[in-house]
C-alpha cells in the first residue's frame, strides 16, 4: 500500500470548555479526492485548522508524508507541501492579484527582493492554467467573490501542494466556475495529489468523490468508499445523511398547503443600477412561496436588497397590498411589513455578542418598547415565545447569539422577522450552511408561516430545495427575472436551463 | 496612472500653491530662509515616515511626540555631559526603540487597541518628561549644533540625510518581502497569518521602527539649535499624522506609499509660510490645519463610495 | 442588568468590581497618608475639579460604545470658551442669551462632527482629529492665540461657587447628567442600538435600526456637553481663554476605558464610567497632598502620570491575566503526544 499523505489518528482539541475534536482520524492517499461531510458544528473547520497548523491539537497524532508532525504552523504546513482554499477568500483587498499570489506562494525572507516581473509572469501562468480570465494588476478589492475565489484556486495549485484542502469551494460559484473547478480537482488527482473536499452539496460529493468520511459531534464516524472498484456507486444519498444526522431523515420536504390569496407584493419593472438589477416584474400571493432561483450573482440578493431598501430602486413600481409604495431604508421596510432575513447570517441575520432575546427584538423596538424605554419582562418574553415556538436550541433568552450552531442562529435571524408580523417575508438562502437536521425544520417553519398566510419570498441556491419547497419558482438571470414556473410544472433540468440558458 | 492617483493630485495642489508664491510672493524663494524652513520639516518628515508605516499596518501611534521629546532631552543631556554626537545619538536610538517596543508589545502581542495604548503612553512619557526636566531647557555642548559644520553645511547634511532615508524607506517598502509584508498585513491581517506571516511580528517591527525614528527625528531636530526645548515634541504626533492623511495613506490601513506622505508633509508645510506670505495671520495654521485633514479624508470618502458603485 | 448575558454580566462586573476595589484602596490610601484629603471641604473641591470631565466622560461612553470615538471635545470646549468671552465682551450679550448661543454652537459643532461622521461614512478618528486641530485653531484665530476674556456678570462667576445644600452645584449638575446618561444608554432603545451599532453597525442596519441617526445622537450630545463643560469651567476660573480644556478629551476617554467600556464598541456600563471618572478625580486631587509629593511640589506631573499608567494597566490587566490563565491551564492537563 503506497503512503498516505495524511494520516490523522484519534486527533482530539478543545477551546476552553467546549470539546470541538473528540477523537478525528482520517487518512488522504495521493491521487484520491476525499469528501469530508458533517453537520454544521461537527468539527470539520477545526479539523482542517488542525491540518494547516492554524490550530495545534491537544492530543493524537497528525503524519504527514509518513512521518509525525508536531507543532505545526501555517508556514511549516505550507513547507510540507498542504494548501487550503478557505470558504471565505482570505485575500488582500488592497493588493494586487499578482501580489496576493505572490505574498501566498513566496514567503521570502525578510529582506528578500520582490521580483515583480517574476510574479506578473508566474500570475499569468496560474490563472491560465484555470481557465480565469482575470488581469493580474487589478486589486482584489474589485473582484467579485467567485473571482476571489478562483485566485485562491490558482494559490492552491500554484503552490504545487500534494494535499489540498477545499472547504466548501462551490459555496459562491456559478455553475461555469463550478465546471472549472472540478476540472481543476480532477487535474489534481490525475497529478497524483490528494484533495480533501468538504461540501454541504451531496450531488457534488457524488461527480468528486473517492472516499468519504462523515464527522458527528466531533468525532469521525465512518469512511466509506463512493465507488466500488469497477465504479459501480456503493453509497446511496439516504445513508450519507442518516450517518451525518445519526437518523434516518423522513421526509425531505413538507407537503404544500392550500390556495394562495390576496396578491401581497407586485413589481413592475423594477430596476437598481447599483444592484445591477433590471425590468423586474412579479407578484407574490398571501399564503404563497415563491422559490426565487438562478445563479449566483444572477441578481437574486440584489432583488432582495433593493425590496428590503438597503439599495432602493430607481425606477419602477413596487405594490404592496395593491397600494404603490418607496422603499427608501431598512426602517421603511419593516414598517411597511417587509421581513428580511439575509444571506449572510452572521454579519447581518444576527448581532453574534447579543443575547437572543435582544436580537429577536431588535426590528420591533416601537411596538414592543413604546415611549423609547425598554422594557425587560416584554422582551424576555418574546425571547421565550419564540425559543418555543421555533424549537431554538439555547439555554435561555439571554444566551448571546454566538453561542448558538447555525441553524438555531438562522431561527433567531427568523424570529427578529416574524415578531414584527409581517405580511412579506423575504428569505435569502435560508438553509445554506444549516445541517439537515435543523434544515428540515426550518423548512417546516417556512410551510407553516405560508399557511398561515404569509407570503414568502425564497431566494435559494439549493436547487432541491427550490423544487422542494416552492408554489411558484421565478428564475432570474443576469439581473433580469428570465421565466416563471408553478411549482407542479418545474422540474430541475427546466429551472437550471432557464438559469444558464445564455440570453 | 489611476493608481497613484492620490499621490498626484496631492502634488499637483503643492505644485500650485508653489507657483501662487512664486507669483505672489517671490520672497518665499530666497534661498537661506528656504532652506531654514526645510531643515525644519526634516525631523516632521522622519516621523511622518514611521506614522506612515504604523497607518500602513492598519494601527496608529500618537505617542511620537512624546517620544520624540524624550529622546531630544535624553540626547541632550548626553551631549551636555561631554559626550559625542554619536553617543547621543545612540541614546536617542536606543530609547526610542525600547518606548517603541513597549507600544509594539502591547499592541502586537496583547492586541489591544493602538489609539488606547498609544494615548496611554503619550500621556505617560509625557509626564516623566515633565517630572524629570520641569520645563527646564538643555544647553548642548558646543559642536553638535549642524553637525559641527558651517550653518550651509549641517542644513545640507540634514537635507541629504532626510532625501536619502526616504528614498531608501520607500525602495525597501516597495521592493523587499519585508515591505510587502507591511501592506499584507494592515490589508487582511488573518489573510497574511494564512499567508505564512506572522502578522504581530510585522506590527512589532512597525512600532519599533517608528520609535526608533522618533529618536533619529529627535537628534535631526537638536542640531539646528543650541539648546533643546523639552517640549519640542508637543503636537508633532498631528503634524505627521496629517502629512500622512493627507498624503493618501488610508486610516484603514493597506494602502498608501511614502511619497505621498511626503508630498503631504510638503504641502502642509508650504501653507503657513504661503499664510505669512498672503497676509493672512498665522494664527490660523491650525485651524488651516484642521480642514485639510478633514478635506483630504472627504476626498478620500468620496473617491471609495464612488469606487463602490 | 437584567439584559446582559451571563458571560458578558461576569466580564463585565469582574472589570466593574475590580474598579471598584481600587477605587476604594485609593481612598483609603489618601484618607490615611494625604494631608486633608477626607475632609468635607477637599472632597467638594474634588467634585469641582472633576466637573468638566466628569461631563465629558459621561458623554463620551455613548460614543464609544458604538464604536466611535471624539477626539474633539478638549478643543470645542475652548473654542466654546472663547465663544462665550467674544458673545459677553465683543457683543455686550447678556449671560443667559449668551449661554444659550454657546450651547447651541456646542451642539451645532457635534452636529458637524456628526454629518462627517454618518452621512459621509468617514472614520471617527480621523474626522474628530481633523475637528480637534480646527476646533482649536479656531478658538486660536478668534482670540490671537493671547487674547483672555475676565469680565463676566459676577453673577455668572459665582455658579463656579455655588452650593446647594451645601453641596457645590457642579455635584448637581454631574449627578443630572449621569442619570440622564445612564438612562440613555441603559433603559432605554437609544443604549440598545448604540450598543447593536458599536458590535456590528451592518447588522443593526440589516436589523432596520437607523443606524445613521443613531450613530449621530452621540456626537450631538458630545458637543451639546462639551460646551456645558466649557460654561462651568469659565465660571470656575474666572477667564475665558483658547487653550482651556486642552488635554481633557484624552482624561475623558481615560475614564471611560478605565471604566470598563471596551474601546471596540458594544461592551461597556455607565456606573463603570462613573467609578473610573471618580478614580481620576480623586487621584488627581489626592496624590498632591501626600506630604513627599506635596514637598517636591509635582502633583501634577504624578497624578497625570499615574492616569496614564492606570489606563495601560486598566487594558493589559485582564489581557495578561486571560494569558496567564491558558498558559497555566496549557501546562497542567494530560500529557500529550505532541
Amino acid at each position: 500500500m503506497r503512503q498516505p499523505l495524511l494520516r490523522l489518528s484519534q486527533i482530539t482539541k478543545s477551546f476552553g470548555a467546549v470539546r470541538a475534536l473528540k477523537g478525528v482520524s482520517f487518512e488522504l492517499h495521493p491521487g484520491e479526492v476525499h469528501a469530508l461531510l458533517g453537520e454544521n458544528g461537527a468539527g470539520k473547520s477545526t479539523l482542517i485548522k488542525v491540518i494547516t497548523g492554524a490550530h495545534q491539537p491537544d492530543g493524537g497524532t497528525l503524519e504527514i508524508g509518513g512521518t509525525t508532525v508536531s507543532n505545526l504552523t501555517p508556514t511549516r504546513a505550507r513547507k510540507l507541501g498542504i494548501a487550503c482554499i478557505y470558504q471565505q477568500p482570505a485575500l488582500f483587498p488592497d493588493l494586487s492579484v499578482s501580489e496576493n499570489i505572490g505574498l501566498r506562494l513566496e514567503g521570502g525572507a525578510f529582506f528578500a527582493k520582490v521580483h515583480w516581473k517574476q510574479r506578473r509572469k508566474n500570475a499569468d501562468a496560474l490563472l491560465a492554467r484555470i481557465g480565469a480570465a482575470l488581469d493580474p494588476e487589478t486589486p482584489v478589492r474589485s473582484l467579485s467573490m467567485p473571482e476571489q475565489q478562483l485566485v485562491e484556486i490558482a494559490c492552491a495549485l500554484g503552490s504545487g501542494a500534494k494535499t489540498v484542502i477545499m472547504d466548501e469551494p462551490t459555496a459562491s460559484l456559478t455553475q461555469v466556475e463550478q465546471e472549472l473547478l472540478f476540472g481543476v480537482v480532477r487535474d489534481l488527482r490525475a497529478s497524483g495529489a490528494g484533495v480533501v473536499y468538504i461540501s454541504h452539496r451531496l450531488e457534488e460529493i457524488f461527480a468528486l468523490a473517492d472516499r468519504v468520511t462523515v464527522l458527528r459531534d466531533g468525532q469521525s464516524i465512518s469512511t466509506r468508499a463512493v465507488r466500488s472498484e469497477l465504479g459501480a456507486m456503493e453509497l446511496t444519498e439516504e445513508e450519507l445523511i442518516s450517518l451525518m444526522v445519526g437518523r434516518e431523515v423522513a421526509s425531505i420536504y413538507p407537503h404544500r398547503g392550500g390556495s394562495p390569496g390576496e396578491t401581497v407584493l407586485e413589481l413592475e419593472n423594477v430596476c437598481c443600477a447599483a444592484g445591477g438589477i433590471a425590468n423586474i416584474s412579479l407578484a407574490v400571493r398571501a399564503g404563497e412561496i415563491l422559490g426565487l432561483a438562478g445563479l449566483v450573482g444572477a441578481g437574486r440578493t440584489e432583488l432582495a436588497r433593493v425590496l428590503f431598501g438597503i439599495t432602493p430602486a430607481d425606477s419602477g413600481t413596487i405594490r404592496l397590498l395593491g397600494r404603490n409604495v418607496q422603499v427608501r431604508s431598512p426602517q421603511q421596510a419593516v414598517s411597511l411589513g417587509i421581513g428580511y432575513v439575509p444571506e449572510d447570517r452572521r454579519r447581518h441575520g444576527v448581532i453574534l455578542p447579543m443575547p437572543i432575546a435582544e436580537n429577536m427584538s431588535m426590528a420591533v423596538h416601537p411596538k414592543l418598547f413604546p415611549g423609547k424605554w425598554l422594557r425587560f419582562e416584554a422582551e424576555r418574553a418574546l425571547g421565550l415565545r419564540f425559543i418555543e415556538e421555533l424549537g431554538i436550541k439555547a439555554y435561555g433568552p439571554e444566551a448571546p447569539g454566538g453561542s448558538l450552531s447555525g441553524g438555531n442562529q438562522q431561527k433567531v435571524s427568523l424570529a427578529r422577522w416574524l415578531a414584527t408580523e409581517p405580511r412579506l417575508l423575504i428569505l435569502d438562502d435560508p438553509t445554506q450552511g444549516v445541517d439537515v437536521g435543523a434544515k428540515s425544520e426550518i423548512h417546516r417553519i417556512i410551510r407553516d408561516l405560508a399557511a398561515k398566510g404569509l407570503a414568502v419570498l425564497m431566494i435559494s441556491s439549493d436547487l432541491p430545495e427550490v423544487l422542494g419547497m416552492s408554489d411558484r419558482i421565478a428564475v432570474m438571470r443576469g439581473g433580469r427575472l428570465v421565466e416563471t414556473f408553478e411549482g407542479s410544472t418545474a422540474t430541475a433540468q427546466r429551472v437550471m436551463s432557464a438559469a444558464l440558458r445564455p440570453s | 496612472m489611476k493608481r497613484y492617483f492620490r499621490e498626484l493630485s496631492v502634488a499637483a495642489a503643492l505644485v500650485l500653491l508653489l507657483l501662487l508664491l512664486a507669483l505672489f510672493a517671490p520672497h518665499f524663494y530666497e534661498l537661506q530662509p528656504l532652506l531654514s524652513r526645510l531643515t525644519a520639516q526634516i525631523p516632521t518628515l522622519v516621523l511622518t515616515l514611521g506614522i506612515a508605516l504604523v497607518m500602513l499596518t492598519r494601527q496608529i501611534d500618537i505617542s511620537v511626540g512624546s517620544q520624540f521629546g524624550l529622546c531630544a532631552v535624553l540626547a541632550g543631556l548626553v551631549s551636555a555631559g561631554g559626550h559625542g554626537l554619536p553617543v547621543s545619538l545612540a541614546a536617542a536610538l536606543g530609547a526610542g526603540a525600547f518606548m517603541g517596543a513597549l507600544n509594539g508589545c502591547l499592541v502586537a502581542w496583547m492586541r489591544l487597541p493602538s489609539i488606547v495604548v498609544t494615548l496611554a503612553t503619550m500621556v505617560t512619557w509625557a509626564e516623566v518628561l515633565r517630572l524629570f526636566q520641569q520645563g527646564k531647557f538643555v544647553n548642548l555642548a558646543p559642536g553638535v549644533q549642524w553637525f559641527g559644520l558651517s550653518q550651509l553645511g549641517g542644513q545640507l547634511t540634514l537635507l541629504g540625510v532626510g532625501g536619502a532615508l526616504v528614498a531608501l524607506a520607500a525602495y525597501l517598502l516597495k521592493n523587499t518581502s519585508g515591505g510587502r509584508h507591511v501592506y499584507a498585513v494592515g490589508s487582511d491581517a488573518e489573510a497574511a497569518r494564512l499567508s505564512g506571516i506572522n502578522p504581530s511580528a510585522v506590527t512589532f517591527g512597525v512600532f519599533v521602527l517608528m520609535g526608533t525614528l522618533a529618536g533619529l527625528a529627535a537628534v535631526l531636530n537638536l542640531v539646528q539649535s543650541p539648546q533643546v526645548d523639552p517640549k519640542c515634541g508637543t503636537g508633532l504626533e498631528l503634524k505627521a499624522i496629517a502629512a500622512a492623511v493627507v498624503g493618501g495613506v488610508a486610516v484603514n490601513g493597506g494602502r498608501g506609499s511614502l511619497w505621498g506622505a511626503l508630498a503631504g508633509l510638503l504641502l502642509l508645510a508650504t501653507i503657513n509660510p504661503a499664510l505669512t506670505f498672503l497676509h493672512v495671520e498665522a494664527y490660523w495654521e491650525k485651524a488651516i490645519q484642521g480642514l485639510v485633514i478633514l478635506l483630504a479624508v472627504i476626498a478620500d470618502g468620496i473617491r471609495s463610495r464612488r469606487n463602490l458603485n | 442588568m437584567a439584559s446582559l448575558s451571563p458571560s458578558l454580566k461576569k466580564n463585565v462586573l469582574r472589570h466593574e468590581s475590580l474598579l471598584l476595589l481600587v477605587l476604594l484602596l485609593e481612598f483609603a490610601f489618601l484618607c490615611l497618608y494625604a494631608r486633608n484629603f477626607g475632609t468635607p471641604d477637599n472632597l467638594s473641591n474634588v467634585v469641582r475639579h472633576s466637573a468638566e470631565i466628569g461631563l465629558l466622560a459621561l458623554a463620551m461612553m455613548p460614543v464609544i460604545l458604538t464604536g466611535g470615538i471624539d477626539l474633539s471635545v478638549g478643543s470645542l470646549m475652548g473654542l466654546c470658551a472663547v465663544l462665550f468671552g467674544v458673545l459677553t465682551h465683543d457683543y455686550h450679550l447678556a449671560t443667559l442669551p449668551a449661554a444659550a448661543v454657546t450651547l447651541a454652537a456646542g451642539l451645532f459643532a457635534g452636529g458637524f462632527n456628526a454629518f462627517l461622521i454618518t452621512a459621509l461614512r468617514l472614520p471617527p478618528l480621523i474626522v474628530t482629529l481633523g475637528t480637534y486641530s480646527l476646533f482649536r485653531g479656531l478658538a486660536e484665530a478668534i482670540t490671537q492665540g493671547t487674547k483672555t476674556y475676565r469680565a463676566f456678570d459676577p453673577a455668572f462667576l459665582s455658579l463656579g461657587e455655588t452650593r446647594w445644600f451645601g453641596v457645590p452645584l457642579q455635584a448637581w449638575i454631574l449627578t443630572a447628567a449621569a442619570a440622564s446618561f445612564y438612562l440613555l444608554v441603559h433603559r432605554s432603545t437609544f443604549g440598545r442600538s448604540f450598543r447593536a451599532i458599536g458590535f456590528s453597525p451592518e447588522g443593526a442596519r440589516y436589523a432596520g435600526l437607523s443606524v445613521q441617526s443613531r450613530t449621530a445622537l452621540p456626537y450631538l450630545l458630545t458637543g451639546l456637553v462639551a460646551a456645558l463643560a466649557a460654561l462651568l469651567f469659565t465660571a470656575r476660573l474666572r477667564q475665558a481663554r483658547a487653550d482651556a480644556g486642552t488635554g481633557y478629551e484624552l482624561c475623558a476617554i481615560t475614564a471611560v476605558v478605565l471604566g470598563g467600556t471596551s474601546i471596540f464598541g458594544g461592551v461597556g456600563t455607565l456606573p463603570g464610567t462613573l467609578a473610573g471618572i471618580a478614580a481620576i478625580a480623586v487621584l488627581t486631587n489626592g496624590i498632591g497632598r501626600v506630604p513627599a509629593v506635596f514637598k517636591a511640589g509635582i502633583g501634577g506631573e504624578l497624578a497625570s502620570l499615574l492616569t496614564g499608567a492606570l489606563l495601560l494597566v486598566a487594558l493589559a490587566g485582564p489581557e495578561l491575566a486571560r494569558v496567564l490563565s491558558t498558559r497555566s491551564a496549557k501546562i497542567s492537563p494530560s500529557p500529550k503526544t505532541l
